[in-house]
Formats: structure tokens, sequence, C-alpha cells
């Protein structure tokens, strides 16, 4: 049941899934811009609409929750909802790229 | 008021919002950055040296708190926040190479984004219609202005209709990129 329960929020775009990693620890804001862009190798970089509007849905749906407020910066991290959300995307992720690689030579 | 401002007037529908940001961005170049924006789409611009200023515009309704956030998130990204005009939010930012220029990084965003402008549209279509039940213009109505509201809802709710439809059409744009 609880599966099935995650199963809808997937897949996460990129974005969201970058996002929900650096969410592994408390961060605030910009400090998830900074680091999607450095463990993504610049390969994604999350604008400040795009990010507020990630932090508003997910904390709608119980992925993430505010854990404190400083200087007017929240920090969000991963609910235990949010983890198994994730961890079922890195699945399905893992899949993929293992089917990527099978086929790696005739790419 | 002082001669190195103007205000100007300018209405644009929701789905032109790209159209909007460049003008904006036209008027800094050419020395006129905007300095405020209010109801009913006014822009005051300052005038001073011309700069490659680009604008960018959210859609948000939040309660105060949530705004200092909000301004606080996009400050900390290098956008100034120029101001709110009926939940549209006006944001700037110097282009300099090698640095972000959108304040929306992907596509879903962006729908995201004209998806709560359809929210907005569809409260007001609704409500139109609840109030001001569209049966038809009868001139046997008991108020001698009554069939001139009636004209003006039915303007207002043909509009509102206009809008939604057009907004949808950009969202299914975006989906097929």
């Amino acid at each position: 049941m609880l599966r099935d329960d995650t199963n809808k929020y997937l897949p996460l775009t990129e974005s969201t899934c970058y996002i929900m990693l650096t969410l592994v620890e408390p961060l605030h804001g910009y400090a998830v811009m900074k680091k999607v862009e450095e463990i993504s190798k610049g390969t994604v970089k999350v604008g400040p609409g795009t990010l507020y509007g990630a932090f508003t849905s997910l904390e709608e749906e119980g992925l993430i929750a505010k854990v404190k407020e400083e200087n007017r910066r929240k920090s969000y991290v991963l609910t235990p909802k949010g983890k198994k959300v994730l961890m079922n995307q890195m699945k399905r992720l893992e899949i993929m790229t293992q089917n990527g690689l099978s086929v790696m030579d005739m790419l | 008021m002082a001669e190195d401002t103007i205000r100007k007037i300018k209405w644009f529908f929701p789905w032109q919002d790209e159209q909007e940001e460049a003008w904006l961005r036209s008027m800094s170049q050419g020395g006129w950055h905007l300095a405020s924006v209010g109801l009913p789409c006014i822009y005051r611009f300052r005038a001073g040296e011309p700069r490659d200023y680009v604008y960018r515009l959210d859609y948000q309704t939040f309660p105060k708190k949530d705004r200092q956030e909000y301004q606080q998130l996009f400050r900390d990204a290098g956008w100034e926040y120029i101001g709110e005009m009926s939940a549209w939010q006006y944001f700037r930012k110097e282009v300099k190479e090698e640095e972000a220029s959108e304040i929306f990084t992907d596509v879903e965003s962006k729908i995201a984004k004209y998806k709560r402008i359809l929210v907005f549209l569809w409260f007001f279509w609704i409500v139109l219609i609840v109030v001001f039940p569209v049966r038809g213009i009868s001139m046997d109505n008991p108020y001698p202005w009554g069939a001139a509201i009636q004209v003006l809802a039915l303007s207002i709710w043909l509009f509102f209709t206009y809008n939604i439809i057009r907004l949808s059409v950009r969202i299914r744009q975006l989906k097929k990129l």
C-alpha cells in the first residue's frame, strides 16, 4: 500500500529530484541552489522561481518539512515520506541507467 | 512629479508575460528603469544610464510571512525585487556572462506558473456564472439598468473565457517542448 502511495509522485522532474537529494540535510533555498549545481556537475541549475514552486508543492505533499527560520531564510529537510519517494525514484533511475549501459556500445 | 520619472499605463495578457519582460528590458536599454508597479497596470520608470537589465515576472500569492522568505530567496540568487501588481511579481537582474538569467529553469515550473493564473481565472469565471446566470439578455428586466449590468457581466465573462482559452493554448505549447 505504501508503495502505491509514493508511486503517484513518480517520475520526479530532474530539478525536483536534485532538490530533494540536497535535502538529506537541512538547507535553505540559496544553499539548495548552489548544492544542486555542484552535485550535478553543472548539468542542472535551479532558478529561484522553480525552487520556490518546488518548495511549496513538496511541503504541501508532506515530502519535505520546514525545520528552522533564520533571517527570513527557511530551511527544509526530507520527511520519511519524502525519503521513500526519493528512494523509489532512485530505483527507477537505476534500472534505466542499467538499460542504457547495456546497450552503450550500440549507441 | 520629477522630470526624471515617467508613468506608463500598459495592459498585457497573462500569456504575453515574456513579451512584457522583453519590453521592460528594452526600456532599460533606452535608459528608463522600472522603479515601481501598481494597479491598474501603472509602470513608473526612472531615468538613468542605459543598462542591460533582464526582467522576469512570476505569479504568486501568499501570506505576508511567506512573501519575505520568497523575496529573500530571489535576492540571494541575485535578483532585485521591484514590486507586485495583482499577484505578478517583478524582478530584475543585470545581465552578466555565465550567469543565470532565468527564474524558471525547467518547463514544468513555467507551466506551474501559468496554472496558478488559470486557477484564479477559473475561480472568477465560476463566480460570474453563479452571480450572473447566463440566460440571455432579457429586456423585461424589472430594473432599468438590469440589462446593462447583464451585458457588462456577459462581456467580463467572455473576457475571462478568452483568457482561459489562450492561456491553456500557451500551456499546451510548452508541454510540446
